[in-house]
């Protein structure tokens, strides 16, 4: 079955993207991640127009981590005092990246930017994790104590103005840090077409330290704000967004999302985090590598009249 | 009965033609198109005749780059717009066009794939070389014919530029058809048919048809609203997503 999309001017398979949706939301639900560093690229290898895919993949991402922060939300397990003031950061960083995209496009490097964050995020945060979860895993397998979390907080996390309280994170800190982090994944949000969680995640549990509980559910309720305020800007100043190519993913994603939210309870964490990290490492590299192959066609033609 | 009478007058030769489809509408199944074309060449004197179907889609602009190699990375040349291409280009004919008519006659009439007029875009700038002043440098220069043939070549590699030098063939005497595929992706717009038909190596007659390609029912109100009123469509559509999600988790927790 073929719908041909009105915005992104191509004809997709429907049954393929709802089950791609189902696919994608069940790692969302599963790892707390939006799930769109999978999509955008899978979109685009599809044949819709990196601009369409990175607009409609924030809606479709703001769809799936809608189900699954409800499921997170009724476990105790997200800070929305934290989660908002992410999304303070993070609304200032969509408006931004939206522009910088933009420009990004007049200038034809639009494609450039969008691989090299792929391999630069992706491939430095994917092997991170690794690193970090196989350790923990061999520690557990070896029968050791788990290394001992570090109770020196960094003292510039500490020693910044404006702090303020965070109840479920047990946190008192500055809301520096969190604005500048949500700044920078609105950002990526707008020009990966992204929720922005692989980085989210490991930045709450290394940088601001909150507790591993409440880490995936802020995430997501981040991200849920992040994305539809993309989304909007998106539609607004780019008309990019594609509503049919939207709903279709988001079929298949909203449910997959609950499956996945359900499943995360029965894995252990670091487990998780080591299969998470190799599908983020792998997709870096899928993306960036192309850039040091020499292309079969020297030429590209590029959407729009810039 | 005078002697210098002009020999009896024969009706010029003429070509007909017309299309199966003058509207195609694009729907949310849309998923390309085949028009036939169908036409008859009336011609009392039975010279040997030949046929060039030549359909253009709406002009659009080509922005276009070049990968070049900076430090080991592929990177985007800065892009080049072609003005007048036109978005979606068919020549079909009887005969290889070279055989048809002379390059010149075929360039008039920009009959060909080589003949399409693409115009130079417009990457000059002028400064200053060698102490001499208010040199015209064009962006391109040499490269222009790469250009130009890797704006052909990416067209046909998506259907949107074909030729096809037996596309007319004459199903009966005088009467002759073509078939015009249109990609997924053709372009939205006014599209125009030109039968010549030639004789001798000189077009003796033509004829102009048109066809509409125009988005229609759902696929048409969409993009609209996402065009005029992009700030609501991007509200309605974000909207849908959550309320999607929320129905979703609504309906897990009852099962």
């Amino acid at each position: 079955m073929d719908f041909y999309l009105p915005i992104a001017e191509v004809s997709v398979n429907a049954p393929l993207l709802i089950a791609l949706g189902a696919a994608v939301g069940f790692i969302s639900g599963l790892f707390g991640i939006g799930g769109g560093f999978l999509m955008t690229p899978v979109l685009v290898f599809l044949g819709i127009p990196p601009a369409v895919a990175v607009a409609s993949e924030a809606n479709h991402v703001a769809a799936s981590s809608t189900s699954s922060v409800i499921s997170y939300t009724r476990r105790k397990a997200v800070d929305f005092r934290m989660g908002g003031v992410l999304a303070a950061g993070g609304a200032v960083g969509s408006l931004l990246g939206v522009e910088v995209f933009r420009w990004l496009r007049l200038l034809g490097q639009a494609d450039l930017v969008v691989s090299l964050s792929y391999l630069v995020f992706l491939g430095v945060i994917g092997a991170l994790m690794l690193w970090e979860s196989l350790g923990s895993i061999l520690r557990r397998r070896r029968g050791d104590a788990p290394k001992p979390r570090k109770d020196r907080r960094p003292p510039w996390l500490y020693g910044l103005p404006f702090k303020m309280r965070f109840p479920r994170s047990r946190l008192y800190i500055s809301v520096i840090p969190p604005i500048l982090l949500g700044v920078f994944v609105g950002i990526l949000s707008a020009i990966m077409g992204v929720g922005g969680g692989f980085v989210l995640v490991p930045a709450m549990v290394y940088i601001l330290r909150m507790p591993a509980g409440v880490v995936v559910g802020t995430s997501l309720f981040q991200i849920i704000i992040t994305t539809s305020l993309t989304s909007v800007l998106q539609a607004g100043r780019n008309q990019t967004v594609d509503v049919v190519l939207a709903t279709l993913l988001l079929i298949g994603g909203v449910l997959g999302a609950q499956v996945g939210a359900r499943a995360s309870s029965r894995f252990r964490a670091e487990e998780l985090r080591a299969l998470l990290a190799v599908i983020v490492l792998a997709v870096g590299l899928r993306m960036g590598l192309g850039l040091f192959f020499t292309p079969s066609e020297p030429f590209v033609l590029m959407a729009g009249n810039g | 009965m005078p002697l210098d009478a002009a020999p009896p007058q024969t009706p010029p030769a003429a070509v007909s033609a017309a299309l199966t489809t003058t509207n195609v509408r694009v729907t949310s199944s849309f998923r390309g198109a085949r028009i036939v074309l169908y036409g008859a060449v009336l011609d009392p004197s039975q010279k040997p005749s030949d046929v060039v179907v030549i359909v253009r889609g709406p002009d659009a602009p080509v922005r276009m780059a070049r990968k070049t190699r900076i430090a080991g990375v592929w990177v985007n040349s800065r892009p080049v717009v072609f003005e007048g291409a036109p978005g979606f280009y068919m020549a079909a004919s009887t005969r290889p066009l070279d055989e048809i008519a002379s390059f010149s006659t075929l360039r008039r009439l920009g009959a060909g794939i080589d003949h399409l007029r693409i115009n130079a875009p417009m990457e000059q700038r002028i400064e200053s070389r060698y102490g001499v002043r208010d040199v015209v440098v064009s962006g391109l220069g040499a490269d222009y014919l790469d250009w130009r043939r890797a704006v052909v070549r990416l067209k046909e590699a998506s259907g949107l530029y074909a030729a096809d030098s037996r596309g007319v063939s004459f199903v009966d005497k005088g009467l002759f058809k073509a078939e015009i595929d249109l990609p997924t992706g053709a372009p939205i717009g006014v599209y125009s048919a030109d039968i010549f038909l030639f004789q001798d190596g000189q077009p003796v007659s033509s004829r102009t048809r048109g066809l509409t390609v125009e988005k229609a029912g759902v696929e048409r109100a969409l993009y609209l609203f996402a065009h005029q009123r992009p700030w609501s469509y991007g509200l309605a559509s974000v909207a849908i997503a959550l309320a999607a999600g929320w129905a979703a988790s609504v309906a897990f927790r009852r099962n």
